[in-house]
């Protein structure tokens, strides 16, 4: 598949910092790619550079096989994008804020189907749209980005952390819009340090550290590398150490717990079952594991600070 | 009381550059004002004379104070307390709106509400940050004044007169911040309402009757219906009435309780004049950024219009006045000729005035750039240049509009010539002179929207400081160099010296040809530059 979007050694650096530091990341059309990494990590100056918003140092960068610095204006007809923190003008209303928005992008002043969408996004969002832009939360300005990149159509969302200022609610209402726009067949890359929602969206997941890549694949690609924790009611670490496989046994608040390597949780079953155990549970390798395993180190080193 | 002081500190803290200037700018101009009041009006002549002219012309009134009488000290007075007051009450609007709705829209109130401080401290704090600030503020009034060589009551009176002036504006702004909900909306609330009671008592004094031997002026009573009216009538070094400060301590009081209960029975973070809501969907029109940027710039350009319309009506209806205070007073026809470089006394003064509108417009012009940076700082020029739009197009809106705010400025001091020219002998003549300088004040006036420009391709970050120092140089180059005997070549680095004159029958094009060329050069600079430059948020 032909690729959207597609970096190689991509360097950014704003005075003495290197905001990216060689980043390589491949989106193919029709992915939903997470795009994760803390703050500060280079997720937002990757979507800049991306958006010829900001001029790479050095390095290869295409969007659409164009770069994105010389052929902006081409690629912003295909791409809709929020930002991170979303600012609207003080004297507009968000109604204003959202056609305004949407006409630049080509949505026709009395176009029936872009009226129609923006009124079910509306509906959808629960946004009020009659309010100056200062009265807004930052949950209403985000609404406002939302509602006019989905409103008109686009073959690439750049979201970068778009669920930030969403309540629970709103949160599930943009899961169904981005299920609707894969459907429609677009690519989406989708920023976040929020590992439930890339671990829910995504079909592929790259992991970013101090401006590189530090791992990409599918979900699945990714478990391999984890391991499945099981654990269950009991206070007799020997218990578990007759399973084959079985890492990292320990005894604690009443239940051993140990690892297993993802593809020997089959095997292990019947063990489980011969040791009438009572109160398990299986858990799946999960996003997290997976992220604290590329920022252990800094976790490490804060506690090491708190002490 | 520990949460007061501490909270009283932080104010004084963020405050001091400003209050500092603030206080310099307006004890700086007392100062200033007795030199020249001496100079220009040396003899006890020259000063009756000045007023005798004076009163019989309502539109000096507007903008002078209460005449009382031909001693130096008293027309200092006339001439520079509304504009002290003035200054003052600014300071102590803005002051009240920036720490306590300014605060509370951002909500860095709402953090020092939840502490032991609660709701009362932060506002009683800056009551007494505004006491403190205006109180400074009229005992170096008055200092300046004895500084001078003034007598000690008139100059404690006018001192006393400032503060007390200021002092109703803290309350005024004060007030505004309670009842509206944004920062915005009660700045320019309180700043109407301080604008209105300005021109009320201009009016009131232009109205009021007039002593047998025209020194002496007394306030119909629409004077008193402003606080700068009272202020006012105290006539400093004349009758030095104590009195009239009493309505301004009590307009203070009253005011400053009203503010008060208006807090107790709201929200925090609530207003109590509802929001206006806006339209649902945008209208039509707005569906380029050329609209976008024509719209976010409407307001102020209405401002400058305006200013250019007063300043252009003034420029044709006070030739004749000063044509007779410059009979009686050969230093101010001095003056004016300098100013105006040549020609005859009517129509200098409609080019002096002229340079002040092409002020006005490069005011403007800079502002609309300006706007351009505040866009990118803010985060909105991003989500509009993540649309198919170009940099270099969006950069090239904000310099048609400015350029189309320069036209409209200088067209409105025109029509406002026109107007002040009606029913003149010399009327179409002064008319001609005034079309020539408004011509050559929109080219003066773009080299400085180009120059912004030009800045905010090349260094973002000091568009707006930057700007503003410009258009301030050549003020002080166009305006006061003639005055000071600066050389010319110093002078004439100025833009608004060089514009183009009416020289007997003909027009004197003077640097024309080199304003023309600096914008399209600036222009034409600017947009290349910003093809090459990325967006700079703030930071």
């Amino acid at each position: 598949m032909a690729a959207v979007i597609h970096t190689q050694g991509l360097v950014k650096r704003y005075g003495k910092v290197r905001a990216l530091d060689g980043l390589d990341l491949d989106v193919e059309a029709g992915q939903i790619h997470g795009f994760l990494g803390p703050n500060g990590a280079g997720k937002t100056t990757t979507i800049r550079v991306l958006l010829g918003l900001a001029r790479a140092t050095s390095g290869e960068a295409t969007v659409f096989g164009a770069d994105p610095w010389r052929d902006a204006v081409a690629i912003h007809r295909r791409v809709a994008y929020i930002p991170g923190d979303v600012s609207i003008w003080p004297n507009l209303s968000g109604g204003e804020a959202i056609d305004l928005l949407a006409r630049l992008r080509g949505a026709k002043r009395h176009d029936r189907g872009y009226t129609a969408e923006k009124e079910r996004l509306m509906e959808a969002f629960q946004f009020d749209p009659r309010k100056k832009g200062r009265a807004y939360s930052k949950g209403n300005r985000q609404k406002v980005a939302l509602i006019a990149a989905l409103a008109v159509p686009a073959e690439l969302y750049l979201f970068d952390e778009p669920t930030s200022g969403l309540d629970p609610l709103m949160e599930v209402m943009f899961r169904r819009e981005i299920a609707r726009v894969k459907a429609a067949g677009a690519t989406v890359l989708l920023s976040s340090h929020i590992l439930s929602e890339v671990e829910r969206l995504c079909d592929r997941v790259s992991i970013i550290r101090a401006g590189r890549i530090v791992e990409s694949g599918t979900l699945a690609d990714l478990r391999h590398l984890t391991r499945t924790e099981v654990s269950f009611e009991g206070t007799d670490a020997s218990a578990a150490a007759v399973i084959a496989g079985a890492h990292d046994v320990v005894a604690e608040d009443g239940r051993v717990s140990f690892t297993l390597d993802s593809d020997q949780v089959a095997a292990a079953l019947p063990e489980l079952a011969l040791l009438q155990v009572v109160g398990l549970r299986v858990n799946p390798p999960s996003l997290e594991e997976l992220f604290l395993r590329h920022y252990g180190d800094d976790l490490a080193a804060l506690e090491g600070n708190g002490r | 009381m520990t949460q007061l002081r501490v909270l009283l500190a932080q104010r004084l803290r963020r405050d001091w550059l400003q209050l500092t200037l603030w206080i310099a700018g307006t004890v700086g101009l007392a100062f200033a004002g007795y030199g020249g009041v001496a100079d220009t009006y040396g003899t006890e002549q020259d000063r009756i004379g000045t007023l005798a002219a004076v009163m019989a012309n309502p539109v000096i009134l507007l903008f002078r104070g209460l005449p009382s009488g031909a001693d130096e000290s008293a027309l200092l007075v006339f001439l520079l307390l509304p504009w002290l007051a003035v200054m003052g009450s600014f300071m102590s609007t803005f002051l009240a709106v920036r720490h306590t709705r300014g605060d509370e829209e951002i909500g860095r109130l709402e953090l020092v509400d939840a502490t032991p401080a609660g709701r009362w401290a932060p506002t009683v704090a800056t009551l007494v940050h505004g006491t403190l600030a205006a109180l400074a503020l009229g005992i170096l009034v008055a200092a300046s004044f004895l500084a001078g060589g003034a007598a000690t009551e008139g100059a404690l009176l006018v001192g006393a007169s400032v503060a007390a002036v200021t002092l109703v504006f803290l309350a005024v702004g004060m007030l505004s911040a309670q009842l509206m909900r944004t920062s915005r909306g009660a700045n320019s609330l309180a700043v109407w309402i301080l604008i209105a009671t300005f021109v009320l008592r201009g009016i009131g004094n232009a109205m009021g009757t007039p002593s047998d031997d025209l020194t002496r002026m007394e306030s119909s009573w629409l004077t008193w219906a402003s606080p700068f009216g009272w202020g006012e009538n105290t006539r400093a070094f004349d009758e030095n009435q104590w009195w009239p400060l009493l309505p301004c301590l009590a307009a203070f009081v009253v005011l400053m309780a009203a503010a008060f209960a208006l807090q107790a029975v709201r929200d925090v973070g609530g207003g109590i004049v509802p929001e206006r809501a806006g339209r649902a969907a945008a209208r039509g029109a707005l569906s380029s950024t050329t609209v976008l940027v024509s719209r976010l710039s409407a307001p102020s350009t209405v401002g400058w219009m305006v200013g250019g319309l007063l300043t252009g009506a003034l420029s044709t209806t006070l030739g004749k006045v000063l044509d007779q205070v410059a009979g009686e007073n050969p230093t101010i026809a001095d003056v004016l000729r300098s100013l105006a470089a040549s020609g005859d006394l009517e129509q200098a003064v409609v080019v002096v005035f002229f340079t002040m509108v092409g002020l006005f417009a490069a005011c403007a012009a800079v502002q609309t750039v300006a706007r351009a940076r505040q866009e990118e700082a803010h985060g909105t020029a991003e989500a509009v240049l993540a649309t198919p739009v170009q940099r270099v197009r969006w950069l090239a809106n904000f310099l048609v509009v400015g350029f189309i705010a320069i036209l409209l400025t200088c067209a409105a001091a025109v029509g406002g010539a026109a107007l002040g020219a009606t029913g003149d002998d010399a009327g179409p003549e002064l008319l001609r002179a005034a079309v020539v300088a408004a011509a050559g004040q929109v080219v003066a006036a773009s080299v400085f929207l180009v120059l912004t420009a030009l800045v905010f391709a090349v260094a973002p970050h000091l568009t707006i400081p930057l700007g503003w120092t410009l258009v301030s140089v050549a003020i002080v180059l166009g305006l006061f160099g003639p005055l000071f005997d600066f050389p010319d070549a110093l002078v004439n680095l100025s833009p608004f010296a060089v514009t183009p004159q009416i020289d007997g029958d003909g027009v004197d094009l003077r640097g024309l040809w080199w304003l023309v060329l600096a914008v399209a050069a600036g222009g034409a600079a600017s947009l290349v530059l910003m093809r090459r430059r990325e967006l700079a948020p703030e930071g």
